[in-house]
Parts: structure tokens; C-alpha cells; sequence
């Protein structure tokens, strides 16, 4: 099937740039050229014709296919066997509780933290150790920055027209970690969120910038997890009361200590949830006595359930630090995890 | 050497509706106000109420606040604005 997309004649790999750059295809930085070849390949990859339909958003319907994807993909970087991670993160992002409308238009100026977990993290060397959070490899780099030029090319999720942020932070250009499964007891994330952990998955999550802690002074759980929940109130009285998905992110020198004592994910999920909350009158503390009325007695939890945090397992060996990422919104939106390639409506295999 | 590339947009959104018959006046109509619920709307639309009765002879305004002031308004806001003459939707940063 031929591709549907208009062709672009430059003369040079720098009239490439100019030409992208011009139209505001790009987030500022350098793209790969989009060919035809490059963008076949992803969809071979997939197994998906170029009018595939990934869906369809919600709130403005705009439709998404894989052509559509594949060649924002092409420009982040991404090599084929990196595509259907894109393709399910935005399979993911247009489902309606994440509100991808409202998450990537708000003033709150949230990025897309996507998470990978299973197999597929080895075969695209996706790290989870070593500076987690930032540029730790090709894959997740590449694959982070996919999703933003999607966002502004399919969805004009451009700054000052889809995208109205006030700030905005640097995990808009790439925000995409792999979970370091494989020097870990506990269950991965998707597993936790009820996916079986022989698939590969990917969480997305409407997600402010990281904040992070440190504590290296002791080996109890609750004295590592009660920092954790500290960053989660100062969240809670500087930025945002609602409740929602939180992502804590623990490297593998606090882990130790959590793993020794034999703490789960979900152990660890049900004591920041009784700790991270604050009284409403606390906003006085911090400059927004205006807003506590006649409630400031009112308890508010950073989270609903203690299912609403998301643990990760990932950062390099040594350094007693974590990392809190906070909502958007509160419950605005909601993370949502996809397996990849998990066919709920395929046909059985033809004997 | 030419580089042959790809348009990376999705290209023409599709239509989203057409605007509504504008009114030759105010004077006597039914206006509603869909809020987005933020602190800034409330003084806004407190002006403009004000305005639009004293001014222009605005017959009744009608308030209604969205419960989610990231997403669309609910569909019961919705169903009502058939309801209404002219609809003012307002957002409060």
C-alpha cells in the first residue's frame, strides 16, 4: 500500500533541517530525514499498513494512524524495532482516562512519562540503571522524543497553540525510563497494574518534572519512604492538592534496604499513602491562606487508594537518592498501561 | 543528492462545526455562561453578568460550571444550551 503523506524534495540534509524547522515540525532540535524507506521499515516492523488506525482523540477527534506515527518516529530517531513501543504509548494516551487533550494543552505544562517494562527493554537496550531518568540510552531517548513530535505535529500540541504551558519542563522533549527488572524482587510496574510479566508494557502517565530526594543516613524502610512522602506533601502544599497518580522512582541503593526487609511495591504503596497528606490549613504555611476557607482542618491524601502510585524500580548502583514524579493534575488524568502487540480482537493462528 | 521526505502532519482537521446565527440583539435574550470553574472566572463572569443586563438588556443569565476545567463541558451543560440564545464560555487564566 503506498504511503498517503505529501513528499518534500531538499537538496541537502541541511535544507532537510531548514524545511522542518521552517514549518515547526521539529521541537528545535535536529530531525532524521523522514524517507520513505525509513518509514516502511518501521511499519514493516509493526506488521501495520501506513492506514492503520492507532485511534482516534477523544476530545477533538482527530484520527492517528501508523503512517502518521512512523514518520515522527523516523525524525526522533527512533530505528524500527523502537516503533511499537511509540505505537503503544499512544495507543495508551488516547484512551479517555488519560485526557490527552487536557493533559498536553494545560498552563500545568506536564510532559508524557512513559515507563517500559518486559522483554522488549533488553531487545531495544533500554536501561533502567544508570542516569534513569536522563539520557541513559538510544531507545529510551529516542523514544521519549517520538512521543512530543507526535504530539506536536499530529495533535498541534505546538507552545502558544495546542500547547498553552506556562513552563513547561525538560522531560518535554524526551520522558521515557525502562524499569531495572532484572536487579529487582519485586513485581515490574505493568505487573503490578495487572499485566503478566512474561508481555512487554508501557505505562503512560500525564507527569510533572522529577523531584529528588535523598537519604542515605539510615537502612529502615519507613525512614527512607517517610523522605519520599515528604517530597509528596511539599508537592501537595507548593503545587497541587488534588490526589492522583504519583511515580516514585527508587534506585537500587535504597532498594536494597526496602528489599531486605522484605518490603513489596504494594507495602511501600500502602505506607506513603498514609503518610503523604496534609491539612489544608498548611496552604497558610506557604503563601495560599487565600484558598484554606473555612476547611483547613481537612485531611488531603496524595493519592485516592494506594494503587494510584505508580513504583518503579531504576536508577544506577550507588547513591542513596529517589526521585517523586507528580501528577499533572491530580485525577485529572490517569496513567494507563497497554501491553505491546497483545491482540485482543486478532484472529486465532490458521493451522 | 535529494532527499525525498515526508510531510510529518496529520494535514486537514476534519470540520468541527459551523458558528451560530448571530443575534441582531441581546435585549431580552437568555445568555448562558459555561465556567471552567478556575477563581479567575468568577470575577469575569461577575462583570459580565453585570454588563450584560445593565447594558444591553440582557433578559436572564444563566451559570453553569464544568466539573472538570480540563476536559469538555458535561453533557448535561451541553443539552441545556439549546436552552439558551447565546453562550459565553470562559476560561479563568
Amino acid at each position: 500500500m503506498q504511503l498517503q503523506s505529501k513528499i518534500y524534495e531538499a537538496d541537502s540534509v541541511s535544507a532537510v533541517q531548514e524545511l522542518y524547522h521552517f514549518n515547526g515540525w521539529t521541537d528545535g532540535l535536529p530531525i532524521v530525514p523522514p524517507t520513505e524507506d525509513a518509514v516502511r521499515a518501521c511499519l514493516d516492523w509493526v506488521m501495520m499498513p501506513p492506514d492503520q488506525l492507532i485511534g482516534i482523540e477523544p476530545v477533538r477527534g482527530l484520527a492517528v494512524t501508523a503512517e502518521k506515527l512512523a514518520i515522527n518516529a523516523v525524525m526522533a530517531g527512533c530505528l524500527p524495532m523502537h516503533f511499537p513501543v511509540v505505537v503503544t504509548a499512544w495507543t495508551a494516551m488516547m484512551q479517555e482516562p488519560f485526557l490527552m487533550h487536557g493533559a498536553t494543552a494545560s498552563t500545568g505544562g506536564c510532559a508524557v512519562l512513559v515507563v517500559l517494562n518486559g522483554p522488549i527493554r533488553q531487545e531495544i537496550g533500554a536501561s533502567g540503571t544508570f542516569n534513569a531518568l536522563g539520557n541513559s540510552d538510544r531507545a529510551t531517548a529516542a523514544i521519549g522524543r517520538a512521543i512530543r513530535l507526535c504530539l506536536i505535529n499530529l495533535m498541534d500540541v505546538r507552545p502558544g497553540v495546542i500547547d498553552r504551558s506556562t513552563l513547561g519542563h525538560p522531560g518535554k522533549f524526551s520522558y521515557c525510563l525502562a524499569e531495572d527488572e532484572e536487579d529487582s524482587s519485586w513485581k515490574s510496574l505493568s505487573e503490578q497494574r495487572g499485566i503478566e510479566r512474561a508481555a512487554s508494557a508501557v505505562t503512560v502517565m500525564a507527569a510533572g518534572a522529577p523531584r529528588q530526594i535523598m537519604n542515605e543516613w539510615t537502612t529502615r524502610p519507613e525512614e527512607i519512604l517517610e523522605t519520599f512522602a515528604a517530597e509528596m506533601r511539599a508537592n501537595l502544599r507548593h503545587y497541587s492538592i488534588h490526589p492522583g497518580n504519583y511515580a516514585i522512582v527508587i534506585p537500587k541503593q535504597l532498594r536494597e534496604h526496602l528489599q531486605a526487609a522484605q518490603w513489596s511495591k504494594s507495602d511501600i504503596a500502602e505506607f506513603i499513602h498514609q503518610r503523604a497528606r496534609i491539612h489544608r490549613r498548611e496552604w497558610a504555611d506557604v503563601g495560599k491562606g487565600a484558598v484554606v476557607r473555612d476547611r483547613g482542618d481537612s485531611v488531603y491524601p496524595a493519592m485516592e487508594s494506594p494503587d494510584q502510585l505508580l513504583v518503579i524500580a531504576a536508577g544506577g548502583p550507588a547513591g542513596g537518592f529517589g526521585a517523586v514524579i507528580p501528577p499533572w493534575l491530580g485525577n485529572k488524568s490517569h496513567a494507563v498501561t497497554v501491553p505491546i502487540g497483545a491482540c485482543i480482537d486478532c484472529e486465532p493462528a490458521k493451522k | 543528492m535529494t532527499f525525498r521526505v515526508l510531510d510529518p502532519t496529520a494535514g486537514e482537521p476534519p470540520a468541527t462545526g459551523q458558528r451560530a446565527p448571530r443575534l441582531d440583539t441581546l435585549k431580552g435574550k437568555t445568555v448562558g455562561f459555561i465556567s471552567n470553574g478556575k477563581e479567575g472566572t468568577k470575577g469575569f463572569f461577575g462583570h459580565l453578568e453585570k454588563m450584560l443586563r445593565e447594558e444591553y438588556g440582557v433578559a436572564k443569565v444563566v451559570s453553569r460550571t464544568k466539573s472538570n476545567y480540563s476536559a469538555p463541558a458535561d453533557a448535561h451543560i451541553v443539552a441545556e444550551i439549546r436552552q439558551w440564545d447565546a453562550v459565553v464560555s470562559g476560561i479563568g487564566d
